[in-house]
């Protein structure tokens, strides 16, 4: 697996290449039943980022990426997704892995991967299915239903159905929960892949160690407020746990 | 990609789930020879074209209710929704392939319910069954609309099933009283088929549709 020394050594380089603002949220306050879920959040990812979203549960990240995604709409302030705040335009470069896996129980791997690369337009759709299963891993049961496989294998076809149209943008939601070692660094491999050919990469999770070594910047909600946003190179796993209140 | 061809991948897709989960329409065609068979036992033969229209419909709106829910419910497993709803498609799209899904499940049970109603009551259907198949055909067109819009605001409902009845049956009896008194007119009078009963349900459907296509999105939004 790729060293977090070696990632960011290649970075920067690409970072500065590339001005413009993938994500750019405003002063955005999301409620949900009367009930603020984020407050006032501000931030700018350029193109290219790849940032981890750390909280304690509840704290607000799962509603983040999903503004991010446009799946929800903000109750207050801007929301900007590649310079547009909705549309199919924007949908079409935003991949997105959720804590429900968005798959059909009686389709097949295949057939939920083809699926999505089709409405996404993306030529040889069932070709290009079959390829990202195996880069994942699960080439061996791309035939198998969805119903009869294990938490970590529909998580990885999941992850499969997010990238599969090459999305510019990926919001993963705990993408790691219920992988395995091996998967885990398999999956580690296929987003560090993903962000070296450009790809925006946006995850949530709790595990600081690994949230460190993958990314570049780190954001902390904390009760629905962005209490951090900090270049994860000058972060230690230590220091960002006593910010999230040995919580995360 | 073009339109149709993503209302016909969409309507594909649940036709396949259908096929392979065999769910639904085992349900839905036991439920309707059942009620039949209930309403035969308490009525008896229905000699007149109205009784008859009348009983089919009541095997396809109950029947009909069924599918709806459990079209929908696919979706809502594993928020699937969302995963349609993050594709770049017109998300009215996405409301025709879960219609076309829904009037292919009610064109296979009205198949299966109507020979059966023709069995236990003695329809004779002889003397129009064309206009019969057009009447019901453009009615359970307007049905499908309504249960599949009603379907998706119902689906995060915890009542579901029996909320999606209260709403979807008071809102179809203009296509029931209709359609009932058309085919009344045909079969038990002999009288021409009346074009302007027949347009009364196909602006239904038209109206019905073209509402439901527009306001799907604000339905669904999650």
């Amino acid at each position: 697996m790729t060293t977090s020394a070696s990632i960011r050594l290649g970075r920067p380089g690409a970072r500065a290449g590339s001005a413009s603002t993938a994500v750019s949220l405003r002063g955005v306050s999301k409620s949900i039943d009367g009930r603020a879920v984020l407050s006032e959040v501000s931030v700018e990812l350029p193109r290219g980022s790849f940032v981890s979203v750390m909280g304690a549960n509840g704290a607000g990240k799962s509603t983040l990426l999903r503004v991010m995604s446009t799946l929800t709409g903000a109750t207050e302030g801007e929301v900007r997704i590649f310079g547009e705040s909705r549309g199919a335009a924007v949908r079409a470069k935003i991949g997105m892995v959720a804590h429900e896996t968005m798959l059909y129980d009686e389709l097949t791997a295949l057939e939920n991967v083809t699926l999505f690369a089709r409405l996404h337009g993306v030529p040889g759709a069932a070709s290009r299915a079959r390829l990202m299963l195996e880069q994942l891993g699960v080439g061996a049961v791309a035939h198998a239903a969805v119903r009869s496989m294990s938490r970590g294998v529909a998580q990885r076809v999941a992850l499969a159905r997010a990238l599969v149209h090459g999305p510019e943008l990926l919001l993963a939601d705990e993408v790691f929960a219920g992988l395995d070692v091996g998967s885990r660094e398999l999956v580690e491999g296929v987003l560090t892949e993903a962000w070296g050919k450009g790809c925006t990469i946006v995850t949530c999770g709790h595990d600081v160690e690994q949230s460190l070594r993958l990314s570049e910047r780190v954001l902390v909600l904390e009760r629905g407020r962005l209490v951090m946003d900090e270049w994860a190179h000058r972060l230690t796993a230590g220091s960002l746990r006593e910010r999230l209140g040995g919580r995360a | 990609m073009s339109a149709v061809r993503v209302v016909m991948l969409l309507a594909g897709k649940d036709l396949r789930i259908e096929a392979r989960g065999r769910q639904t329409l085992g349900l839905v065609v036991v439920l309707g020879i059942l009620i039949e068979v209930v309403l035969a036992l308490g009525l008896g033969q229905a000699s007149s074209g109205l009784r008859a229209t009348a009983i089919l419909w009541v095997t396809y709106l109950f029947g009909g209710v069924l599918c709806f829910e459990k079209t929908m419910a696919v979706e809502r497993q594993h928020g699937a929704m969302a995963g349609l709803l993050l594709a770049p498609v017109d998300r009215g799209l996405i409301y025709l392939g879960k219609l076309c899904a829904n009037l292919a499940l009610l064109g296979a049970l009205a198949a299966v319910v109507t020979p059966v109603g023709i069995v236990f009551f003695g329809f004779d259907l002889s003397a129009a069954p064309g206009a019969f198949a057009a009447v019901i055909g453009l009615s359970l067109v307007g049905y499908a609309a309504v249960g599949t819009l009603f379907s998706a605001v119902t689906s995060a409902s915890r009542l579901q099933g029996g909320l999606l009845a209260m709403v979807v049956f008071p809102l179809s009896l203009p296509l029931v009283i209709t359609s009932t008194q058309v085919l009344a007119g045909v079969m038990d009078r002999g009288e021409a088929l009346d074009m302007s009963g027949l347009g009364v349900i196909a602006v239904f459907d038209v109206i019905f549709l073209t509402a439901s296509w527009s306001v799907f999105e604000l339905v669904v939004e999650p």
